[in-house]
């Protein structure tokens, strides 16, 4: 296995990483992916995965906790082992740690758990990462390398992790419930726990420095997000900048400035979700010719090809949006244009971003504003869950589908869905967009009755004005 | 059984064409009207269309090449049949087979080719041509009203491909085989709903787009919005190429003769080494017409503007009735009166000039004139000229007015027997009732060919001109 060379050696395990492995296995390359922390990457064991689980049993004390009311079942006293919600969250991730592990080893792709430089345009230079034994070689060489390190949490200067100031990582396995927790940045992170929090009765604020939650996305979605955030009683301050944290007691204080005023907030535990930033550094990029841009990511060009001929890069160190499928995807294009099999280019307008608090939001393309400062012209549509048979029988009635489409032939511009099981009726729209059909394809389509999808339907309809059901 | 498609015969003088981009490749299923391939002929880049449906089998000229008329391009497989082996036909000269097409096709008795009986060459049929929007260099319609005698003795410059095939009443076989055909072409139609994205189809609507004309590039060839793009982007090129602009070439560069070019040359060299020109110019009194032009515009009577363009031309046709001698062509030690009068009208493109013709002059008012030259003109710009469109005409044009020319001899279009050109309208001073007074006035001239014209009868015909342009109550009839 030592010293062998590889047609290619690549940078993190992670979903961009250990697919485009499995990928370029299939295309017939002998390849050898590097991991320093746990296979997966932070999708699956610090992101993604252990976080739906977490949500999962969420949603499941909402349920519980709604249940007497909405369906008049009674349930006594309920209590939770919280001990056992974090437990089941690191089962999910470890269940599918090994499966990576299992599907490298299928593909014949070989592992190396530690932490890798770039030691030349074909050689990655590998030493004993953290907590694990020295490597079994000490570099790899490789026609082309492609770094896929992903990210890492954002902090803002002077913010210190520990003693109660946790990232999402250290949140994943915070195993007691806080009485109050304050949360700063209302983007996906930042909302996914709060809706994990407050479903465990913790008292939930989240501070957010724009003045919409889900800054970039959609202004009715982020509107109705907060409404229905506000509705479970978390406390959501927008406009307010963070200045600083203190720890007073066994509270933290925590000071916020909005309008010039600043205000103090306490809580017990503060969690920092001010998002991400590209784990482009001690990787030995800069003596290996590879340019950054702004914000740290690695310069590509349209093949994945950084500014150093021979390596590629892909997923959350290249650009945004920093999403696993996004990372996926660009690891599966950026092998098949090394192999010839696919032409240079990749649709970010085509990755649906999805958050998964209550209720979900998804979205594809673009905003209706972001379209409009793009010079497209464009019609919307916009149907409500609440005029949606199934929304009303399962208590799911908030939140709508909204169409934007061109003015000129009703192509798919963009759709923002916000309500339940949002990230699963996105891809629908995904499908469509990427099949180039326009709005009169997805009025047309007969959608099952009753299903959350109809209103997919009708906000396509409604974009001409022929919504059936309003 | 599979057939062969040769280089058909574009126009009267094509004698080889080339292959400038194959529209369909190996595979691809053909339908009656498909564009199969863009071709380079003197005249202009046209696009064969195909005649038959199939399958493409084999391409046998790659783009670039260029292969005589009737020579075999591609064969063509018949639907549901198996690619396979076939004895090449190519081993006969390619004339005979031309000879063999032009006999199939001979659109009307007097062609050298009528009194065989008629039948179907195993090539041209599958061919029909056609100017597409895709025209890009026509040249003069020079060679367009040319009835070289050499025709009549060689069948294989006859029939061009473009004429309408007379009808033809089908055999029972033929109309059950027709039925078929038919229904293969509905679902064939059917299944070209599934090449082509509902969004590159309604964007082909709205820009009037035939997705026939479009290359998928999306998966299994289906036709992706990014094509529809591709198409139209290639299109406004195509346009901005016809764009009035002359031709100015680098200083020191010297330049390959395009197909256009070359014929230009031809045909001018030809006609001022083979026709004794002479000139004669005469001044015209341009007033009443600018004052007809500007009631006509008052009035709104016509539903479209008229130009001095038009005017002229409405005059002309009028001056031709009453001088046929004018309207001639000095053919074969001959002097052949033509029984219609066909003007072509000069219109600039880049690298080059085409001569776009209106049919049958002498029977269309004032604003059918109009309004066939406007048709015209458009298309120069846009494309689309049939090939009947550009060829035929016995009397030419050339107006330099909007250039300000004073005054200036055109070259006659052969075999054409005179060619009217006209300068701008400016005012200039003019003797009326013995005083000086200033006349908006233009000059005409007149090259005519001495073989057939006498001074006295261009001199006769100019003053008929001038008659008419100064008294224009009459073209309004």
């Amino acid at each position: 296995m030592a010293n062998s060379r590889y047609d290619l050696a690549i940078i993190g395990s992670g979903p961009g990483g250990y697919v485009a492995a499995i990928r370029a296995s299939q295309l017939k390359m002998k390849v050898a992916i590097v991991e320093r922390d746990r296979p997966g990457g932070v999708c699956l064991n610090w992101g993604c995965i252990p976080s739906k689980a977490l949500l999962n049993s969420a949603e499941v004390m909402e349920e519980i906790r709604g249940a007497a009311k909405e369906h008049g079942i009674q349930t006594g006293e309920v209590s939770v082992d919280f001990k056992r919600v974090i437990a089941r969250s690191r089962e999910a991730a470890d269940k599918l740690q090994r499966g990576v592990r299992f599907l490298l080893k299928k593909n014949n792709v070989d592992l190396f758990e530690a932490s890798a430089t770039i030691a030349g345009p074909h050689s990655i230079a590998l030493a004993a990462a953290e907590g694990k034994p020295a490597p079994s070689a000490s570099t790899i060489e490789a026609d082309k390398i492609l770094i896929a390190a992903g990210s890492g949490e954002r902090l803002f200067p002077g913010m210190q992790i520990g003693a109660g100031v946790m990232t999402s990582k250290e949140a994943l396995l915070h195993d007691r419930i806080p009485s109050s927790i304050l949360i700063i940045g209302a983007g996906a992170i930042g909302l996914e726990f709060g809706y994990f929090y407050q479903a465990f009765g913790s008292q939930v604020t989240i501070v957010e420095l724009e003045k919409q939650m889900l800054p970039g996305f959609d202004a009715e979605v982020a509107e109705e997000l907060r409404r229905n955030f506000v509705k479970r009683k978390v406390t959501v301050l927008l406009g307010h900048a963070y200045n600083s944290m203190q720890k007073t007691g066994d509270k933290w204080t925590v000071t916020v400035s909005a309008d010039g005023a600043d205000k103090k907030l306490e809580a017990e535990n503060v969690l920092v979700a001010v998002g991400r930033v590209p784990l482009s550094g001690n990787l030995g990029i800069e003596k290996a010719g590879v340019e950054l841009e702004r914000g740290g990511f690695i310069k590509v060009d349209d093949s994945f090809r950084t500014t150093a001929k021979t390596i590629y890069a892909i997923g959350d160190v290249i650009r945004p949006p920093l999403l696993a499928h996004k990372a996926s995807a660009e690891g599966i294009a950026a092998v098949e244009i090394m192999a010839g099999a696919r032409e240079p280019g990749f649709d970010l307008l085509s990755i649906a971003g999805c958050i998964y608090c209550e209720p979900e939001v998804a979205t594809i393309g673009l905003s209706e504003a972001e379209a409009k400062a793009r010079g497209i012209e464009v019609k919307v549509g916009k149907f409500p869950f609440r005029a949606i048979g199934k929304a009303i029988a399962t208590n799911s009635a908030e939140g709508f589908v909204k169409f934007v489409v061109s003015a000129q032939y009703g192509e798919v511009v963009g759709c923002q869905i916000i309500g339940h099981h949002a990230t699963d009726l996105i891809s629908e729209v995904v499908l469509g967009k990427t099949l180039e059909a326009t709005n009169i394809e997805f009025g047309k389509t007969v959608h099952p009755h009753p299903t959350m999808s109809e209103a997919i339907m009708e906000a396509a309809l409604a974009v001409d004005g022929e919504a059936i059901h309003i | 059984m599979s057939s062969e498609i040769t280089m058909p015969k574009l126009s009267d003088t094509m004698e080889e064409g080339k292959i400038l981009r194959w529209l369909k490749h190996p595979g691809d299923e053909i339908h009656h009207g498909d564009q199969l391939a863009e071709v380079e002929t003197d005249k202009a880049d046209m696009v064969l269309e195909a005649f038959d449906d199939g399958v493409l089998d084999e391409v046998k000229l790659q783009e670039g090449e260029s292969a005589k008329v009737g020579a075999v391009i591609a064969t063509l497989l018949k639907a549901g049949e198996a690619p396979r082996p076939r004895p090449r036909l190519a081993a006969a000269p390619a004339k005979d087979r031309q000879a063999e097409a032009a006999q199939a096709s001979a659109p009307s008795p007097g062609n050298g080719s009528s009194t065989e009986p008629r039948r179907e060459s195993p090539s041209e049929p599958n061919l029909r041509a056609a100017f597409s929007g895709e025209m890009e260099d026509h040249a003069n319609g020079i060679d367009d009203a040319e009835r070289n005698p050499a025709m009549s003795v060689h069948p294989s410059s006859a029939a061009p491909t473009s004429m309408p095939r007379p009808p033809r009443r089908p055999s029972p076989e033929e109309e059950s085989a027709q039925e078929q055909e038919a229904l293969a072409r509905e679902i064939a139609e059917d299944g070209h709903k599934f090449r082509a994205s509902p969004l590159a189809r309604r964007a082909a609507e709205e820009a009037g787009i035939d997705l026939a004309n479009v290359r998928g590039t999306g998966p299994e060839g289906r036709i992706t919005k990014k094509d529809i793009d591709n198409f139209l982007h290639e299109q406004e090129q195509f346009k901005f190429r016809r764009l009035v602009q002359p031709h100015e070439g680098a200083p020191g560069s010297r330049e390959e003769l395009s197909k256009m070019r070359k014929s230009i040359a031809h045909r001018t060299a030809q006609s001022k080494r083979e026709i004794p020109h002479f000139y004669a110019t005469v001044e015209i009194d341009m007033e009443e017409v600018v004052r007809l032009k500007k009631s006509l515009e008052t009035t709104e009577v016509f539903d479209l503007d008229i130009s001095y363009n038009d005017i002229i031309v409405k005059a002309l046709a009028l001056t031709l009735v009453r001088f046929p001698r004018m309207n001639a062509s000095f053919v074969d030690d001959g002097i052949v009166i033509h029984p219609n009068i066909n003007i072509g009208f000069a219109v600039a493109v880049e690298d080059g000039l085409i001569l776009p013709v209106i049919k049958e002059c002498e029977k269309l008012t004032l604003p059918d004139l109009a309004r066939k030259a406007h048709q015209l003109v458009t298309k120069a710009e846009r494309g689309g000229f049939t090939s009947d469109e550009l060829s035929g005409g016995t009397f030419t044009i050339s107006n330099m007015g909007m250039a300000g020319i004073e005054h200036f001899a055109a070259v006659i279009v052969p075999p054409q027997a005179a060619i009217l050109a006209i300068s701008a309208i400016k005012d200039r001073p003019v003797v009326r009732d013995g005083h000086l007074a200033i006349s908006k006035t233009m000059m005409a001239t007149a090259s005519c060919d001495h073989r057939i014209i006498d001074g006295i009868v261009g001199a006769r015909f100019l003053q008929e001109l001038k008659r008419f342009l100064e008294n224009p109550a009459s073209l309004l009839v």
